[in-house]
């Protein structure tokens, strides 16, 4: 973040350590003289501890980065881990180390929940967990594993291997430290070999690096935008808007389609009980005939209840026909609404980006992983690294690096809307179609 | 008024409204099995199967010139009795029987002149006025009396 400067941070629990020594040698020099009983003696251990406490003071000046390195490396082992779903903060990371640590947790635990977060996080993921387990046997992955030498794990692991003079575990309180690996003391780490001072370069270009992934992570969530298309068996995981719209549409459709069988098959019920009904009236009709031209009374009796009878059937036949009409001109004013609603959404989507495969839970990582992205460039700036040519390489595509870097809300602001409404809105139009709902409208 | 009958069968063509007396009907039956004649002249749409006989089915619109398109295909038959002798006319709709003491014999002034010869009476009610044909006259008009006096004699024959 702008106007962050990490320097004041570097090497804050160096000064404790001092003020111990000196104070004990001032401590020792103190007995040593009361022991000696000559002032010249007391003298002589007096400057030697505070010659010794000078000494500390400088070695202790002279790693800086203890902490990033402390903090790099709990990322890779929370990496390793996959997240949690509540974020316990250790105290080591403050301000902008804290929201990263809290942004890597939430984007590596929906991660795994979320086969569309990708094979890239998959693959990182399983490269940081074979660093960490190298680190636990105390080997140097860059040495054992070729592929972590080719992987976008390596200026990362080449800054910890090069900062890595403290002895790293010992400065952890022991039960964060069994809690961040989840394995008792036995197995913590041993110390990581030791080479004599500490790499800001090498720091910059892992977490370079690490943007740089998080970047093409990024692209993996926007749909492919940078080349990286997700798998097949992403592509049937991931559903775009526009493929749900069809898919509420075809479900609406199939609906239909039986309801208008079933309305055919009505309808040729309805033929049959109308030609019932015609020979019925001429059964009437011809019964009334007869019964006029005889003039018998038994006749025409016999005569009239066989014309009410035809005048029954035709009236049911009528309402048969009517019933059946209406509900063809609602089933064809129902497909011309659906088909209407699902060309207006998909221009919607479209309007809105909605072409780019996003379930909830995709957006939600890709808003995660820009958030991310911002913070990263924000540390590289408290870095001191703004206007090098690596923070050139990491900025955005299409924009210039003097442009204002963008907030996470307006990465967000054009993709497409919720699936989650759009899935209610197809499920609306679903519920439409079930027996007993109001097609009035 | 003494009309004659017990009631009509009343039947529309067009703008036309037209009535066969009970007495002459024979019935009425559904014309949706007519069996159509080759070389016959227009008028005579077909024959179909009354009572166990065949009978020839005329279409008075054709014949009278009026057009009623709706008896293509659809219609019934109402069949006309004069002794052994049997005719149907071909009719879009099921004729509608109204009883004699409904009915009343409208004025001479208000018939048609156009049907000339054809016409023998008119009926009416409160709400509409029906033409009644001398139906047998249209049908000799278009079967002359001697093929129908030819064909009762050989019935007569195969009688006796």
């Amino acid at each position: 973040m702008p106007g962050t400067n990490f320097s004041t941070n570097r090497g804050s629990g160096a000064p404790p350590a001092a003020v111990l020594i000196t104070v004990g040698a001032a401590v020792c020099a103190g007995i040593a003289g009361a022991l000696a009983t000559g002032l010249l003696a007391t003298l002589a251990i007096g400057a030697v501890a505070l010659g010794g406490a000078f000494f500390v003071s400088r070695a202790s000046a002279s790693r800086p980065n203890g902490n990033d390195i402390l903090r790099v490396r709990r990322m890779l082992l929370l990496v390793d881990r996959g997240g949690t779903a509540e974020v316990k903060l250790p105290p080591e990371f403050t301000e902008d180390w804290a929201e990263l640590f809290t942004k890597v947790n939430k984007v590596v635990y929906e991660s795994k929940n979320n086969p569309s977060s990708s094979s890239q996080l998959e693959q990182f993921r399983k490269q940081a967990e074979l660093a960490a387990d190298l680190l636990r046997e105390g080997k140097d992955p860059l040495v054992e594993s070729p592929e972590l030498r080719a992987g976008p794990l390596l200026p990362l692991l080449e800054g910890v291997k090069g900062s890595s003079s403290l002895p790293v575990v010992s400065q952890l309180r022991l039960g964060e430290e069994e809690e961040l690996i989840g394995a008792g003391g036995d197995s913590l780490p041993p110390d990581w070999p030791k080479p004599d001072r500490m790499d800001v370069a090498s720091m910059e270009g892992g977490l370079q690096e690490l943007i740089r992934e998080i970047e093409s992570l990024r692209g993996t969530l926007s749909g492919g935008a940078n080349g990286m298309s997700p798998s097949a068996s992403d592509d049937a995981a991931l559903r775009t808007p526009a493929q749900l719209v069809d898919a509420v549409v075809l479900t609406a459709a199939d609906g239909i389609e039986d309801l208008a069988a079933g309305l055919m098959r009505a309808n040729e019920l309805a033929s049959v009980a109308e030609r019932v009904t015609n020979r019925a009236t001429l059964l009437a009709l011809n019964a009334a005939l007869e019964a006029t031209r005889s003039g018998s009374e038994a006749f025409a009796a016999i005569a009239e209840e066989t014309r009410r009878l035809a005048e029954f059937a035709r009236e049911a036949t009528d309402t048969i026909a009517r019933l059946s009409s209406e509900i063809e001109y609602k089933v064809g004013e129902t497909i011309t609404a659906i088909h209407a609603t699902s060309e207006d959404a998909k221009t919607s989507l479209a309007e809105l980006g909605g072409t780019q495969p996003v379930t909830s839970s995709a957006r939600t990582a890709r808003v995660q992983v820009i958030r991310l992205l911002d913070q990263s460039r924000g540390l590289l700036q408290s870095l001191g690294v703004q206007g090098s040519p690596a923070r050139e390489a990491v900025s955005f595509r299409g924009r210039t690096p003097e442009g204002p870097i963008p907030s996470p809300e307006d990465n967000v602001e054009n993709v497409s809307p919720p699936a989650d409404k759009s899935h209610a809105e197809g499920m609306l139009l679903i519920e439409g179609l079930k027996p007993g709902a109001n097609l009035e409208s | 008024m003494n009309l004659g009958t017990r009631g009509a069968l009343t039947f529309r063509l067009g703008d036309y409204c037209f009535a066969v007396r009970v007495e002459e009907a024979g019935g009425v039956l559904d014309a949706d099995r007519l069996a159509q004649l080759p070389g016959v002249c227009d008028p005579l749409a077909g024959v179909a199967a009354f009572r166990g006989e065949m009978v020839p089915v005329v279409n008075l619109a054709q014949y009278l010139g009026i057009e009623s398109p709706s008896i293509q295909g659809r219609g019934y038959a109402l069949v006309l009795t004069r002794g052994p002798d049997r005719f149907a006319l071909l009719v879009p709709e099921i004729p509608k029987l109204i009883p004699g003491r409904d009915l009343r014999e409208a004025p001479r002034a208000n018939t048609d002149s156009e049907l000339g010869d054809l016409f023998e009476s008119v009926l009416e009610n409160d709400t509409d006025q029906f033409h009644c044909l001398n139906y047998w006259r249209i049908f000799e008009t278009i079967i002359p009396p001697a093929g129908a006096s030819a064909g009762r004699n050989a019935s007569t024959e195969r009688g006796n």
